[in-house]
């Protein structure tokens, strides 16, 4: 086998859609990691980015590889979706109580989170690269109009992240199934994590516009 | 019973089709489904009519090949049987029931409710099996298989190709039946020798065929009749990846 026609049967494309999805969802935690130094306070927050712009050109590596994993999750999903849908034409009423939601709506989720991610690197990371016009790193995310000043702003980033959840809910189970963590013994710690992957990560995030967005605002 | 019946009709693959009203009156319902569909076609024949069009053979459950849609259910509502096993007490007085092909492109209509499932037996002939050398039947435990294995190997083998899983599924994939393949044969040591060849080329196949790809769903193993477990798909993928390391591997070498 080739490695083209490895990556290029149904089975192949998911298992990279498996790994690439994974790794995004490692970043994740990563980019919570981040965004919690915000609940700390502003120095420490705007500490925090200066130290990563310091490390410049791994940044710049780490984006790349970061743009490559979304557009290939991304590529091979579209793919296999044109496919599925061609082999089934003629849909009948097939039995929907055994297909889950999540699963079902696992197509249209992404497209959201895609454009969810257009929307946040030409905001957020566009004005912390490059259009800071003597702003704080904190002020930005907290006050300014692209982010959390605007209750517009906030209510998208609450929806699309919590569509982003959804989305890993089917996608982390679907990705263990991919690469046959089902029925050994690793099965249930990976269902274990999963968990913090689609629940408290998910949630994570959304603390922040309801917090900044919202409640600091009410409060 | 009474039962109303509405059944898919198409004259072949080439024609249009659409469904058609039936009523069938005093109905015995310890009959099985397939009886039911009989009387049917008696009644259509006296009456110089068209008989509905379905496929059967052993009518035990164990042939695979019955199978059509029912209310929109593969084999129709009963967990773990198939059409034949099905029996009218399953269902009321005054029904109304809905009878429809399995629905992939991979499976064109034939006609009616009968449809054409030979891309399984190509799925089958580009891998699924063992080349053994015929001859005495060898001494049964001069291979010894742990019983855990054997038991695997045994719930995979079950699998009798109807393709309810690849109706039930919302992407026409065959991952299920190409999975309870591949898991019976490389959980066994007699398979594992071509096991590399095996996943690789069935999967080729399958693709060729223009099944979907599995979403991992789990529709499938809902309503297979033989209840083939999700856990196939699992070590197909496994097989799949070593089998494609393995082979990078064998390249550079």
């Amino acid at each position: 086998m080739s490695i083209i026609k490895l990556l290029t049967s149904s089975v192949g494309r998911k298992i990279l859609m498996a790994i690439t999805g994974l790794l995004l969802a490692f970043f994740m935690a990563f980019h919570l990691f981040g965004n919690l130094f915000l609940f700390v306070g502003e120095k420490a927050f705007n500490s925090y980015v200066e130290k990563l712009h310091q490390l410049g050109f791994l940044i710049r590596i780490a984006e790349f590889f970061l743009v490559l994993f979304v557009a290939s999750h991304a590529y091979s999903g579209i793919l296999l979706w044109i496919k599925n849908r061609k082999a089934k034409k003629v849909i009948s009423s097939y039995s929907k109580e055994n297909t889950s939601s999540a699963a079902k709506s696992a197509a249209f989720t992404g497209s959201i989170v895609f454009i969810f991610l257009v929307t946040h690197w030409s905001t957020f990371w566009y004005k912390f690269n490059f259009d800071l016009q003597g702003m704080s790193y904190y002020y930005v995310v907290t006050e300014s109009s692209v982010g959390f000043g605007s209750p517009a702003v906030s209510v998208f980033y609450i929806v699309a992240i919590a569509l982003l959840g959804y989305h890993l809910k089917h996608g982390i189970a679907s990705a263990g199934q991919t690469l046959g963590v089902v029925g050994t013994k690793y099965e249930k710690i990976y269902n274990n994590l999963a968990a913090i992957f689609w629940f408290w990560i998910p949630l994570g995030f959304i603390s922040i516009p309801v917090w900044f967005g919202f409640l600091v605002r009410i409060l | 019973m009474n039962i109303n019946l509405k059944i898919w009709r198409q004259g072949s693959g080439a024609t249009k089709g659409g469904l058609r009203a039936y009523r069938l009156e005093n109905i015995d319902p310890n009959i099985s489904f397939l009886e039911m569909l009989d009387i049917l076609n008696i009644k259509l024949v006296k009456e110089k009519k068209d008989p509905v069009a379905f496929d059967h053979d052993c009518r035990e459950g164990i042939c695979g090949s019955c199978g059509f849609m029912i209310n929109g259910r593969p084999h129709g509502p009963q967990k773990a049987t198939t059409v034949c096993q099905l029996h009218m007490r399953a269902f009321n007085n005054e029904d109304n029931i809905l009878l429809e092909p399995f629905r992939a492109e991979s499976f064109p209509v034939i006609k009616d409710l009968s449809v054409d499932r030979k891309a399984f037996d190509r799925i089958i002939s580009s891998g699924g099996y063992v080349s053994t050398n015929t001859g005495e039947a060898p001494e049964a435990n001069s291979i010894t298989i742990e019983k855990e294995y054997a038991d695997e190997a045994f719930l995979a083998s079950a699998c009798i190709g109807c393709g309810a899983c690849v109706a039930a599924c919302k992407n026409s994939s065959a991952m299920l039946f190409t999975s309870a393949k591949v898991s019976h044969l490389s959980l066994l040591p007699q398979g594992q020798e071509e096991g590399k060849e095996r996943v690789a080329e069935m999967v080729a196949t399958m693709d060729e065929e223009g099944f979907g790809s599995c979403t991992n769903t789990g529709a499938c193993s809902a309503e297979c009749p033989k209840e083939i477990g999700q856990v196939n798909i699992a070590r197909l993928n496994q097989e799949y990846i070593s089998s494609s390391l393995y082979s990078l591997l064998k390249k550079k070498q």
